[in-house]
């Protein structure tokens, strides 16, 4: 039975949470001739064994100094960007698989890269300002096999994904990379594809102003839409935490996605 | 065995030591709790670093540290100056929120509800109800549930711990010595609260939910919580080492007890020579904590650590020299 291997990079933060999960979504995904592995990732041979990786919540600061320190940076990059193996960010990770990043600490932040997305760290806020937050995340309803797709249709994968936002990132710009690092990178790129946004209340004071610069009739709208699920190519990303909830259905899709993507290699 | 308390089947699904499941599925606990208790599941495996000026706070930043507890005076000075340690002050905190990006925690004394409005005012990522500071009530903790930040408090037993985690503590740390680099206490600390999870997953095997009961009596916390943490052979939130971390060999011994991650008080910065020297030993723990199972990392990060802190020995130590005994 040929086996795919699925890392959590474990040098801090939520690395049990995704590893819980992933357990319990792997016999949705059941594939017939392969099993998965889960492995916890702390060094550039660990990381080799990978056919695809998670990059969990946690301090994305911490993360990256740590993975400095361990030369776990340059393997990274290749994993997500040469190898172009399927990776998946959750906040920090997030944070970390953008090309670039705001509200970072002095003297700036060093990144992995992947999605060509700016992102802004602790977007809502300090701990006070994180929530939780119904989602309507579409690409769910792929995970359905065509057998149980009549059954879930209007069922569990229309049921809204409770985003739970701690100090969340948000991305605020897509496709963000000049032509000319494009034609650098010589690498043909594929658009980055918004998954997922929440839709936030705006500030009284933020609709009045606008308000005021609309010619007279016209209307603010109330919310504005924080993108907060992106992916590219084999590079994906949420700015909130499916490790800290039971839901596993992202898990689920993303498993079946790692599996559509190592199909090549294995036959 | 839930069947005995008023018919509610609070058992979650979680495998033993899944705490992470455990936290989600937990009906006992409220969104607004998981919110709490979330952000301290970011900061496993991480150092959080005793912080007086914003210059300490970017050391431990750049260290790598997850979060950083901004008081006037590390513990080791509370305890050389004597009378009474308070609240910081709320202008020295914003400095040191603007300097860092990173969670920023702060103390408030025992009890005292007031302190704790003004640090949630100031929007600090988390209090940390203190055994450091002199105790504002000598009958009750702060009720935690009233606030939306969260709470961090200490232990030193496993009652101790249930009791903070029913007044609304999202996360727990030992209580150890503070000020004082002898890792004893803290050591004593965590293994006691191991022991009795031992004893309380023992009592619920053998005599299900009445020997919890018994058990829950005896050490003076909620049964409902005590048979959770019996069954999950861990307590139901992240729990962090405090309390005399000095070494990067203290540091990784703590997670060897299995703690989640350790708090370093003094350890960085009392009788460092140069703020590189801070630096330096902020690295080397930073090392020692997430890297603690490889024994070639710790020798890298015990060369790099240099001298540390002095210390006092908590063995001629009076009773009334110690703060771990404030808090009940």
């Amino acid at each position: 039975m040929a086996t795919v291997t699925v890392g959590v990079l474990a040098l801090q933060g939520g690395v049990a949470e995704h590893l819980s999960l992933l357990k319990r979504a792997a016999p949705q995904v059941s594939p017939d001739d392969r099993s998965f592995h889960f492995l916890q990732v702390r060094t550039a041979a660990e990381l080799a064994k990978c056919d695809a990786l998670i990059i969990p919540g946690g301090e994305s600061t911490t993360m990256s100094i740590v993975a400095q320190r361990l030369g776990l940076l340059e393997p990274l990059r290749e994993f997500v960007k040469i190898q172009q193996k399927p990776v998946w960010g959750t906040c920090a990770g997030l944070v970390l698989l953008a090309e670039e990043a705001s509200a970072v600490k002095k003297g700036g932040q060093e990144l992995i890269g992947g999605l060509d997305v700016k992102v802004i760290r602790n977007r809502y806020g300090t701990q006070i300002q994180s929530f939780t937050a119904d989602l309507r995340l579409p690409f769910l309803a792929e995970t359905q096999t065509p057998s149980s797709s009549a059954v879930q249709q209007g069922g569990e994968a229309e049921k809204p994904f409770r985003g739970v936002f701690i100090r969340a990132p948000v991305v605020e710009k897509v496709n963000v990379s000049s032509s000319a690092r494009e034609e650098e990178t010589g690498k043909d790129k594929e658009p980055v594809e918004i998954m997922g946004v929440y839709q936030r209340q705006k500030s009284t004071s933020q609709r009045k102003q606008e308000q005021d610069a609309l010619p007279a009739g016209g209307e603010a709208t109330s919310t504005d839409e924080d993108i907060v699920a992106v992916r590219q190519r084999n590079v994906f990303g949420t700015s909130f935490h499916p490790e800290l909830t039971t839901d596993f259905r992202i898990h689920v899709w993303w498993l079946k996605q790692v599996l559509d993507a190592v199909k090549p290699a294995l036959n | 065995m839930a069947e005995f308390i008023n018919g509610s089947q609070n058992t979650n699904n979680a495998a033993p030591g899944d705490l992470a499941s455990a936290i989600a599925s937990a009906t006992s606990y409220s969104e607004a709790f998981k919110l709490k208790a979330g952000l301290a599941q970011m900061l496993k495996g991480g150092v959080i670093m005793d912080v007086t000026t914003p210059a300490e706070a970017r050391i431990a930043e750049e260290a790598g540290a997850v979060a950083v507890m901004a008081l006037e005076r590390i513990p080791s000075d509370i305890r050389a100056m004597g009378g009474v340690a308070r609240m910081s002050n709320p202008a020295m905190i914003k400095e040191i929120q603007a300097a860092v990006t990173i969670p920023v925690m702060a103390k408030a004394r025992i009890g005292h509800v007031t302190e704790c409005k003004i640090l949630e005012s100031l929007n600090v990522d988390y209090v940390d109800e203190s055994e450091v500071l002199t105790p504002a009530d000598d009958k009750y903790h702060v009720d935690k549930t009233q606030f939306n930040i969260p709470f961090v408090c200490g232990c030193r037993n496993l009652g101790e711990a249930l009791r903070r985690i029913k007044e609304g503590a999202a996360m727990i740390r030992t209580k150890g010595e503070a000020g004082t680099g002898d890792i004893v206490e803290a050591v004593k600390h965590i293994r006691t609260v191991n022991e009795e999870i031992a004893q309380a997953k023992a009592a619920l095997a053998n005599g299900g939910f009445l020997a919890i009961s018994n058990l829950a009596r005896e050490i003076g916390c909620d049964a409902q919580l005590l048979k959770e943490t019996a069954e999950l052979g861990r307590l139901p939130v992240v729990n962090f080492a405090a309390g005399g971390v000095a070494t990067p060999a203290d540091a990784a011994l703590m997670m060897h007890f299995g703690c989640d991650g350790v708090f370093v008080g003094s350890g960085i910065f009392k009788d460092a020579k140069t703020p590189e020297h801070a630096a330096k030993r902020a690295r080397a723990i930073v090392k020692a904590t997430t890297q603690w199972t490889d024994m070639a990392a710790l020798v890298e990060a015990c060369e790099e650590h240099g001298e540390a802190m002095k210390g006092i020995s908590n063995a001629g130590m009076k009773p009334e020299e110690r703060m771990a005994g404030r808090g009940w």
